[in-house]
């Protein structure tokens, strides 16, 4: 008899993620889901309004990554003004989104990631979180915190203290960096590095002690996706897309971000308001891809500065041609972390950091304009129609954790099938299906405002929609 | 803002009355109270710990869709808090993080704020906008309360 295990976090808003976990009827796991609420909303909500307001409007979309949303967003301005912005301004947009990809990981792995993989699957979720870790090693927990201030710093020494300020704008941006604000973020920077370089040797001894781990969370062939530079260097903000298959062969390069569509279509499951991306030309689902740190490291070639570039030379050592398991995207994000830490060191010896010609000004030169960026969690694409009048008529986001919808989907069934027997789901098994999916570090803050831990909803539901079994967490 | 009285007022500012604690945060912003500082945000992240240790007295505001339809302020104690699939962090979780990371949490307050709108859109509705003014005055009074007791 087939039954459904579903692992339901329940907010106080509409809109929630849950884990569906499919038994077939000898108790073997047949398939799993994650469903996560889409941003349609937002999109009717953004109609009607000027394009220009755009990046403070969507920036407030979610708490964890604003600064991706306001970057995508200007950029798609800038290419409905069809304007090419000043050098400084382009600058100071990628330093504002190193800081963010920075602040964005560290919360990652030091505060969602670490607990796991350092206090271990078997510790109840009472001990398996920071505090645990704080317990672990106190220096750790407040180096992790120190490290997201350090990329906090980057922004609010470019945006100011608001948490989500509409310095990015259609041409440009708002302001330049500040002597003082350089200064800060100078004097921070020997700390971060010693801070990552910690981490990556902390990552190095967990993925010894977590062969298997790395064999079934989410360790299959897929494409990646990610932004690459003209000579295949890592990209964040600008560049154009790169596909690369599980061999590490590239199958379509430097894709104009804004003919996206013409690569990735969009399947819709009944069971989920999320819809799957897939690469067109490898049809549904044979064309799943993965973005995000993993993505962008197996689809450059060099970080683009020597520290991280040394260390993505080790880390592709880890794969045959791509590294095909995703449990790999915590070294990924801190690999990241240090080019961003290299970058930021390199822009603030650029004088073009401190420039007055932010802004290229002009009118509607396009009715359409699409802006890519990679976000922390993956590649982000705006995609703005507008009137004449510079209203917005229609309004598209494509999010990372759409991207990723389909490789959770499957690695959330790999970590299952291994793991799952009939309908017995003992803690650390369900501690393991958590970590498939925050190997992905899906930001679901969009839609669940969630003060407070979310609870874990378990149930187990039989054929004829009948509740088995419910357990409930947190 | 060492040991004064630091507001923090978390929620979506798109998703109508869940914005409602930012507001009551940038309204006690501009009262420029004496020792008191504002933070908004949308949602509660770990770097806050640093600032909350360094507070003498805390408020958190958020909006709730509990069923008692009145502002409420409650004493909060610093509590370990289980992290489970999310980026948030509740104030009990914060606090505790001050005090184990830090070694210091504030004195600290939840006050929460009845709602009834939490779609799309940034207005708030009556009922919230009601309670914003009711929470504002919740805020001054707790200011009072601790400066006649010689903070913040």
């Amino acid at each position: 008899m087939a039954k459904r295990i579903v692992i339901d976090p329940v907010s106080r808003i509409e809109g929630h993620a849950k884990i569906s976990i499919f038994l077939d009827g000898s108790g073997n796991v047949s398939d799993a889901e994650f469903h996560v609420v889409e941003f349609r909303g937002f999109e009717r909500f953004c109609e009607g309004r000027p394009y220009s307001e755009m990046p403070g409007i969507t920036a407030r979309i979610c708490g964890i990554c604003p600064v991706s949303h306001m970057l995508a967003s200007a950029k798609a301005g800038d290419a409905i003004m069809a304007v090419a912005i000043p050098p400084a301004a382009d600058k100071l947009r990628r330093l504002m989104n190193l800081g963010q990809i920075i602040q964005s990981h560290a919360l990652s792995f030091f505060h969602l990631s670490a607990p796991d993989l350092i206090l271990g699957w078997d510790a109840p979720p009472a001990k398996r979180n920071v505090f645990g870790l704080i317990g672990a090693d106190p220096s750790l927990a407040r180096a992790a915190i120190r490290l997201r201030q350090f990329g906090q710093e980057i922004i609010e020494a470019l945006g100011g203290k608001k948490i989500h300020p509409a310095w990015a704008t259609p041409g440009g941006v708002r302001e330049p960096l500040t002597e003082a604000g350089r200064d800060r973020i100078r004097n921070w920077l020997p700390e971060a590095y010693a801070t990552t370089e910690l981490a990556l040797g902390l990552s190095l001894t967990v993925l010894e002690s977590h062969e298997e781990e790395a064999l079934i969370f989410g360790n299959f062939p897929s494409l990646f996706m990610g932004l690459v530079s003209p000579d295949g260097s890592w990209e964040h903000h600008g560049g154009k897309l790169r596909f690369t298959d599980s061999t590490g062969s590239v199958i379509a390069d430097q894709i104009d971000p804004a003919s996206y569509k013409d690569y990735i279509s969009e399947a819709v499951q009944e069971s989920s308001y999320l819809k799957s991306p897939f690469f067109t030309a490898l049809g549904f689902p044979g064309g799943m891809y993965r973005v995000g740190p993993l993505a962008r490291l197996n689809v450059c070639e060099r970080m683009g500065v020597p520290r991280a570039t040394a260390q993505l030379r080790a880390f592709k050592q880890m794969g045959r041609g791509s590294v095909t398991s995703s449990f790999l995207y915590h070294h990924a994000r801190l690999i990241e972390i240090l080019a961003a830490i290299e970058h930021v060191e390199r822009a603030l010896d650029d004088p073009d950091v401190f420039s007055s010609d932010l802004r290229a000004d002009a009118g509607v030169n396009s009715l359409h304009g699409v802006g890519a960026s990679e976000a922390p969690r993956g590649t982000l694409f705006h995609d703005y129609t507008v009137d004449r009048a510079g209203l917005l008529t229609k309004v598209n986001l494509v999010v990372a954790t759409g991207h990723n919808n389909l490789a959770m989907n499957r690695t959330v069934a790999q970590i299952a099938r291994h793991y799952v027997r009939d309908e017995d789901i003992p803690e650390p098994v369900l501690n393991r299906i958590e970590h498939g999916i925050r190997c992905y570090d899906p930001c679901l803050s969009c839609s669940t405002h969630a003060a407070g831990q979310m609870p874990m909803r378990i149930r187990l539901i039989g054929p004829d929609g009948e509740v088995r079994r419910e357990v409930v967490r947190g | 803002m060492d040991r004064g009285l630091l507001v923090i007022g978390f929620g979506s500012t798109l998703r109508r009355d869940d914005g409602v604690g930012p507001a009551v945060a940038g309204a006690v912003e501009e009262l420029g109270l004496a020792g008191v500082s504002t933070l908004c945000c949308t949602q509660l992240t770990p770097d806050l710990a640093d600032p909350l240790s360094r507070a003498g007295a805390a408020v958190f505001v958020d909006a709730s869709v509990e069923r008692a339809a009145r502002v409420r302020l409650r004493r909060l104690d610093p509590q370990g808090s289980g992290q489970v699939l999310g980026h948030a962090a509740d104030p009990r979780g914060l606090l505790g993080l001050a005090l184990g990371v830090y070694g210091r949490a504030p004195e600290a307050w939840m006050l929460t704020i009845p709602v009834r709108d939490l779609g799309f859109g940034d207005q708030l509705s009556d009922t919230a906008r009601l309670g914003l003014g009711k929470a504002v005055r919740a805020v001054r009074a707790l200011h009072r309360r601790l400066l006649s007791r010689g903070r913040p």
